[in-house]
């Protein structure tokens, strides 16, 4: 396979998923009304006082993303399956791991990114401090790909079966719980004017194995779940 | 020459052998398995004098110990048997790969409940965040996402082939749950019992815990067997031998 027509797959591929997410652009806007949602909810339920609202601020805003991200994993392949183009990607002479790739690159731009582009604004909604606020995005810019990659291996485990929603999360929480502990962590310490490079130095780590490792993973899990 | 040993272990892997062989052991493991648990309980509860620092309460150590070990062991069993699955597609290793996973599970949850109940009078609350603590709530968590997908399917070997892969990720991210856990909280004590130097625990402790170390193991392969075969006999339903069977318990 020469390198020409791997790069006009890829982007194929990509814009393929691209532009179907945009002619659903309904389905976009959930997610972020989700998290959205949720986030007024905590001043609700523990009061409106500032200075622990301050403190929570950090940990609501990851776990908020990472709830909203985990509702929208499910619908990862599940219109591929339903029309059979999966079956095609596992058939086509292209890696199925780099498609897969790609698949999940479009995924967390649709659903991720708007995420992460409303979050200051969920942030600002519980009084985190301006400052902290770029450590949050980049913070967020690191975990929400890592956990895109890792749900992207489980959604494709549960591919062949039916309810698969409360299952997935089951899933994933194990998966994702270093990904939280060093994102919060790196918040957290900016928070208290520490440095916080060392827990994102671990997420870019973490996330430079999962970009390596999770699309061979998930071309193996998924040639399991479609193997019947 | 030592060919006998993948031979023998090539015919034990087909499911009828394996019947056979696991039924001619499952008894002698359980009477094992009960014995030393009693000989354990005995030397545990009776014998072994009380701590000096924690008094009788530290005598729950001879349970949640072992069960500690016995959760990362049956772990590690249900990941290489997963393994041998995915690599080999020996219906064997999914079976054993599948029936460990409750009984792990069951272990995980025992330890969870015996350290909560030590934790009461010794550190004055039932849960804390601490490190081993919630490294040991998400491999709880870890062997119910096996079972769970297991589950999940109609095919039941499409769904062991799809749990045995997600035990593989899982075995990849223990490690890494436990290293950053550690780094998150740390108020668990370090281990007194060291294989390789010299273990800073008193003998007339040491050997109960030790006893009931074995004992769990007897009973881990007792279980296992038992829930193997039954597992093999739904699974082979349609086969010669299973059909032998049944007529041989017919005739009785």
């Amino acid at each position: 396979m020469s390198r020409a027509t791997l790069t006009t797959a890829c982007a194929a591929m990509l814009r393929r998923d691209l532009t179907l997410a945009w002619r659903r652009r309904g389905d976009i806007a959930m997610p972020v009304l989700y998290a959205l949602i949720v986030t007024m909810l905590f001043p609700f339920a523990l009061g409106p006082e500032d200075t622990l609202l301050q403190r929570i601020a950090g940990g609501v805003v990851l776990v908020t993303v990472l709830l909203a991200m985990l509702l929208a994993l499910d619908a990862m392949f599940a219109s591929d399956i339903e029309d059979g183009s999966l079956e095609q990607l596992v058939l086509a002479p292209q890696p199925l791991a780099l498609m897969l790739g790609m698949k999940i690159l479009a995924h967390w731009v649709t659903i991720a990114l708007p995420l992460i582009v409303i979050s200051p604004l969920m942030a600002a909604l519980l009084h985190l401090p301006a400052s902290v606020i770029p450590v949050l995005l980049l913070a967020l810019l690191l975990a929400t790909p890592l956990l895109s990659l890792l749900g992207a291996v489980l959604v494709a485990l549960t591919v062949g079966t039916r309810r698969s929603g409360m299952l997935l999360a089951l899933m994933l929480l194990p998966l994702c719980v270093p990904a939280v502990i060093f994102a919060a962590g790196a918040v957290a310490a900016a928070q208290q004017g520490l440095p916080w490079l060392a827990p994102i130095s671990w997420l870019a780590a973490a996330l430079v194995l999962a970009v390596v490792l999770a699309p061979l993973a998930c071309a193996a899990a998924l040639r399991i779940a479609l193997d019947s | 020459m030592a060919n006998w040993v993948p031979l023998w272990l090539h015919r034990l892997s087909s499911p009828p052998t394996f019947y056979r062989f696991a039924g001619m052991l499952q008894p002698w493991a359980m009477t094992l398995a009960l014995l030393l648990g009693a000989i354990a309980l005995y030397g545990g509860l009776v014998l072994a004098p009380a701590d000096y620092q924690q008094g009788d309460a530290y005598r729950i150590i001879f349970i949640h110990v072992p069960s500690a070990w016995m959760s990362m062991f049956i772990y590690a069993v249900m990941g290489v048997a997963s393994f041998i699955a995915l690599v080999w597609r020996i219906k064997l290793a999914e079976v054993v790969a599948m029936e460990s996973a409750p009984i792990g599970a069951a272990f995980t949850f025992i330890t969870l409940v015996t350290g909560s109940l030590w934790g009461k009078p010794m550190w004055g609350t039932w849960w804390t965040w601490d490190a081993r603590l919630t490294s040991e709530l998400v491999l709880l968590f870890l062997f119910l996402g096996v079972i769970g997908l297991y589950r999940a399917f109609e095919d039941r070997r499409q769904g062991a082939r799809a749990a045995a892969f997600l035990a593989i990720i899982g075995i990849i991210n223990v490690p890494i749950v436990h290293f950053s856990v550690n780094w998150w909280n740390t108020l668990h004590q370090g281990s007194t019992v060291n294989v390789f130097g010299k273990s800073t625990m008193s003998w007339d402790m040491l050997w109960p815990l030790l006893t009931m170390t074995l004992a769990t193991k007897f009973y881990y392969a007792a279980s296992l067997f038992r829930r193997a075969r039954t597992d093999l006999l739904s699974l082979e339903g349609g086969k010669d031998w299973v059909r032998q069977i049944a007529q041989d318990e017919d005739a009785r």
